[in-house]
């Protein structure tokens, strides 16, 4: 059973692989070996995707799908993959004999799809900044209503707190460069501070430049992936185009989940291999996220991380209690008002707890993403097949 | 002023809910009468008192109502006070920093007294666009005298300047509001009401920064020379940025919420700069990730220079466990920008092993691809300093494949106890010579060759010599090598062309043995002076073309011709010519006099073509 579960998941991956490649055998000896990576390789990446779709059943001991901690453990298998795809396609290997048809065309792809996928990771730290400014509103409707006994003063506290909350989550999705609070208690204001009261009322997340869309870069990371056919499906372009899957999948899973600048139409399926084993998992996974957002597209809400989901649904349940508030309220009620006021604690707690590493995490990917694309640049360049670069 | 009583203070409250009623909601408590602000304070302090003393005789609920409105008023008057108080920075304004000195960097623009060396290997270019002047180092300002406006500061870093953003009566007023938010339990409101309205400010003074958003797509298309513009710009932003932008930032942190409760400030400043700061470090992780190519050498290493000379205030402005994560940013950035130059040396050195042009450079002077190194191996010398920390690396010389004629190679021993980086220029004229040994085989005339080794390294060593920094780490030893191999080309040159001119004017074979006439056998004579002329005419009409740029370089050649040539010709003249002259025609055999030779010699090497004769002075 693969070892998706264990703590030092970097180490594992290295005891699939034999390192009996680095001794110099015959070609059919090295050939066999190689093909045996290959396919391990494929594995791995099969039963790791298993793994993060079987995670997401009802049972409350595991993660549910779209968490923050599902989240977490998705890019913990990336990162495993990808080191393991590294040392499947470089170990062992002189550059030009990684280099050659087709992978001359296929790692320039990579790379590229490798870069668009580092603006990717920027956006979605962005995108963990703001969940941690809705993490705070929530916090403070906690802190109102987490009181016996609840006045009115503690609900409106909350309710002001949670409309915000409501508001921010939708507008980030929408355009964070345009949002306003428009729920702030103030009616008119005099003319001299209009203006600046509007600039004030930003969104309260950093964006991305101008025109920059998480939907389209995606899309482009996508294009030209194409499984290798016939011949070319047994050398090294099967875990190049595997590798790239996984790339384009997991940034697309990060962008439906975290808010992210311009997700119009992120909707569209991704191209997954429908005939490869290895990607079934994944396309699992694919109609559960895109299930789920259909259904946020709806009703216009910002993404489809777990927490954010149910925050929404909280906020807008605590609201609709605030709105029809009069102290004192009945204990039925409040019981309820209780249990929502503790699941909402409990979700900041975990917003509290993951967010942080979630942002370290993404780093992480970012920092691999780059190295990745500088050795492999480097074996092209040894190769020489390395076209001069244009900037 | 005396406590007031608690339902006067509820009463204050009330009258101030915005919710409530147009009045309230159309002025603001701050931008009235002092009393009525102290009035409204001292009603918010009654309250919170009333709150936490233990008597339960007043119903909490409506005591807890009026706190709330109280907070969200005060919530409102806060935004509103930083709202009329913020302004972007305006850099330029003498007002904002009136002890900063005159720095030239900062007024003019580069372009004026900097110009630039285009380097580009180009096949076919013959002309190096500009490579004589060098790129002046860009100075960063550090020490430049700016102690803070505030004499309260307490920054060690001297390049530091805050400013004070907010007045501070503002300042008192800000702070008054927020300790009583704070101790009621809304520091959450606070900190987003304070984040929401200086975000939006630093923004601002960063679109007045010329501070660009752009994505690492948007770096990976521009052009090099758009994105040195970009550099440049952004290095002058980036230092204000943190030294004055940021830091004033969090000294109005401080102004506002130091002491109010543990690390609220740093909460605060981080809510307002991080945003930013990842922002303006983007860029330049943007560029340190960029494709690696020479030419983007030098504005890499300004740009870490700039970065690593802004590292210490770096630090000391993102010193709280919260900003860490800057300050590892920043430090990742710098550390690639190391990396990316220590690649592009490589790269660098590759692309002069590899580079591949094979049309031979007319005339044998000197290639593009020389000009090309020795310039930039001339730059590098001038980034000395940094580039000697981030090259700790000797070369890797070839000496894995010794004795492979495909690779230059080069003996390390002889290099001990010079820098790394001093071991690389040695190594990079090494492949360059290795480079020029390869080109100058697609001569057809082997003398052409040797002259074209001579002018090459000669310019090599020129170039060397006349930087003292290079000089200094390239070594008078390597130097010396160098030399003695101009000089053999020039040897090599001289056998390969003049021998067998020379050799038409020797002794042996012209005199026939015999009985009674030890003569000279005017045959062999006449065919000797014929066989010289047309030699010597070929090889003139020939190598006039040809050229060594070196005016000195040029002379030392011919001089060296002429004293093997002329001595050989007068000596030869004077033995035979009288049995030429005995015989029919002997202007067909003594074509030219010495003086005619010795004008002719001053033809040579001038890369201007000559008419079909020779003058004939004599005639």
């Amino acid at each position: 059973m693969p070892a998706t579960t264990e703590n030092n998941n970097q180490g594992s991956f290295l005891g699939r692989i034999s390192i009996r490649r680095n001794q110099v055998l015959s070609m059919d000896g090295t050939h066999d070996q190689e093909m045996e990576d290959l396919e391990l390789f494929q594995k791995h990446v099969g039963d790791r995707f298993s793994d993060l779709l079987s995670s997401t059943t009802d049972d409350p001991s595991s993660d549910a799908l779209l968490s923050i901690a599902w989240l977490r453990k998705l890019l913990d298998e990336f990162l495993c993959c990808e080191a393991e795809f590294k040392a499947v396609v470089m170990m062992g290997r002189e550059p030009s004999q990684i280099a050659k048809p087709p992978l001359d065309k296929l790692l320039p792809e990579l790379l590229d799809r490798l870069v668009k996928s580092l603006d990717i990771c920027n956006a979605v730290a962005l995108g963990i900044d703001a969940l941690k400014n809705i993490q705070r509103l929530a916090e403070v409707a906690v802190a109102a209503l987490d009181q016996a006994p609840i006045g009115e003063g503690q609900v409106r506290r909350a309710k002001k707190a949670l409309s915000s909350l409501v508001t921010t989550m939708v507008q980030e999705d929408k355009d964070p460069s345009k949002g306003t609070e428009r729920t702030r208690s103030f009616g008119k204001r005099s003319s001299n501070t209009t203006n600046q009261a509007k600039s004030a009322f930003r969104s309260l997340s950093w964006t991305m430049a101008k025109n920059w869309s998480s939907a389209k870069q995606i899309h482009a990371m996508s294009s030209n992936l194409n499984a290798p056919r016939g011949a070319e499906s047994s050398g090294l372009a099967q875990p190049v185009y595997i590798m790239s899957t996984v790339l384009v999948f997991v940034m697309w899973t990060l962008v439906a989940a975290v808010p992210c600048q311009d997700r119009n139409g992120l909707g569209t399926h991704v191209g997954l291999p429908r005939q490869l084993s290895w990607a079934h998992p994944m396309i699992g996974l694919q109609e559960k996220i895109a299930e789920e957002w259909k259904k946020k597209e709806k009703k216009g809400c910002v993404g489809v991380l777990e927490e954010m989901q149910r925050l929404d649904k909280l906020g807008q349940s605590l609201i609709e209690f605030a709105d029809s508030f009069q102290f004192p309220a009945e204990t039925e009620r409040l019981e309820e008002v209780k249990a929502q006021v503790e699941e909402l604690g409990d979700i900041c707690r975990k917003m509290d707890e993951g967010l942080e590493p979630l942002q370290q995490q993404i780093r992480e990917v970012f920092h691999r993403a780059v190295r990745t694309r500088t050795e492999f640049l480097l074996v092209l360049d040894q190769a020489g097949k390395l076209a001069a670069p244009s900037t | 002023m005396e406590s007031i009583p608690l339902d006067t203070a509820e009463k204050i409250i009330l009258r101030w809910d915005s919710t409530a009623s147009e009045e309230a909601r159309e002025k603001m408590i701050f931008d009235g009468e002092r009393e009525e602000v102290d009035l409204y304070l001292h009603a918010v302090d009654e309250i919170q008192r009333s709150l936490s003393s233990v008597s339960l005789s007043d119903d909490p609920s409506k005591v807890n109502s009026a706190l709330q409105i109280a907070m969200a008023r005060l919530e409102d008057e806060f935004r509103n006070i930083l709202i009329s108080h913020t302004s972007p920075i305006h850099p330029e304004d003498p007002h904002d920093t009136p002890s900063q000195p005159h720095h030239p960097d900062d007024h003019h623009d580069d372009d004026d007294h900097r110009e630039e060396v285009e380097v580009e290997i180009d096949d076919n270019n013959n002309n190096n666009r500009r490579n004589s002047n060098k790129l002046l180092r860009f100075n960063s300002e550090d020490g430049s005298g700016g102690s803070s406006v505030n004499s309260s500061s307490y920054r060690s870093t001297s390049s530091i300047r805050e400013m004070d953003l907010i007045p501070c009566d503002a300042v008192y007023d800000l702070r008054c509001i927020a300790e009583r938010m704070i101790s009621s339990g809304y520091l959450r409101e606070c900190i987003q009401v304070y984040g929401s309205v200086r975000k939006s400010a630093v923004d601002a003074s960063f679109r007045r920064l010329g501070v660009e958003k752009l994505s690492i797509g948007d770096v990976q298309r521009l052009e090099w020379d758009q994105l040195e513009a970009k550099i440049r710009r952004w290095i002058k932003a980036a230092k204000l940025c943190v030294r004055t932008l940021f830091a004033s930032e969090k000294k109005l942190c401080e102004q506002i919420f130091d002491g109010l409760g543990t690390a609220i400030d740093d909460a605060c400043f981080m809510e307002t700069v991080k945003g930013p700061a990842i922002q303006l470090f983007n860029f330049a992780e943007a560029i340190s990730i960029s494709r690696r190519s020479p030419e983007k050498l030098f504005k890499i290493l300004d740009l870490h220079d700039a970065l690593m000379d802004l590292m210490p205030d770096i630090d000391v402005v993102f010193d709280s466990k919260s900003s860490e994560s800057i300050r590892v940013q920043a430090a990742e950035i710098l550390s690639r920008l190391g990396e990316a130059a220590r690649g592009i040396l490589s790269e660098f050195e590759n692309a002069v092993l590899k580079e591949p042009s094979k049309v031979p450079v007319p005339g044998g002077t000197i290639h593009p691809l020389t000009r090309y190194v020795m310039n930039y191996i001339s730059l590098i010398s001038d980034y000395k300093v940094t580039l000697n920390e981030l090259i700790v690396c000797k070369p890797s010389t070839g000496s894995r494949y010794s004795g492979d004629p495909s690779t230059p190679e080069l003996d390390l021993g002889e290099l001990e106890g010079k820098t790394p980086l001093a071991v690389h220029l040695i190594w990079i004229i090494v492949i360059l010579q290795f480079n020029l040994d390869g080109k100058s085989k697609h001569y057809k005339d082997a003398s052409l060759s040797h002259l074209f080794i001579m002018n090459n390294v000669h310019y090599i060593v020129q170039k060397v010599r006349g930087s003292p920094e290079l000089r200094e780490m390239i070594g008078d030893d390597y130097l010396r090598k160098l030399t003695g191999r101009f000089r053999q080309a020039a040897t090599s040159y001289q056998r390969a062309t003049w021998v067998r001119v020379l050799y038409c004017l020797r002794d042996e074979g012209l005199h026939v043995s015999g009985g009674f006439s030890s003569g000279v056998s005017k045959s062999a004579l006449r065919e000797r002076f014929k066989a010289f002329n047309a030699m010597f005419e070929e090889v003139h009409r020939t190598q006039a073309v040809w050229l060594i740029p070196d005016s000195q370089l040029r002379e030392e050649l011919r001089i060296s011709i002429s004293e093997k040539l002329i001595p050989a010709y007068r000596s030869f003249l004077g033995r035979f010519r009288s049995h030429i002259e005995s015989g029919r025609h002997p202007e067909n055999y003594i074509k030219y006099s010495v003086e005619d030779l010795e004008d002719a010699v001053l033809d040579f090497f001038e890369g201007i073509p000559v008419s079909q004769h020779l003058r004939r002075r004599s005639q």
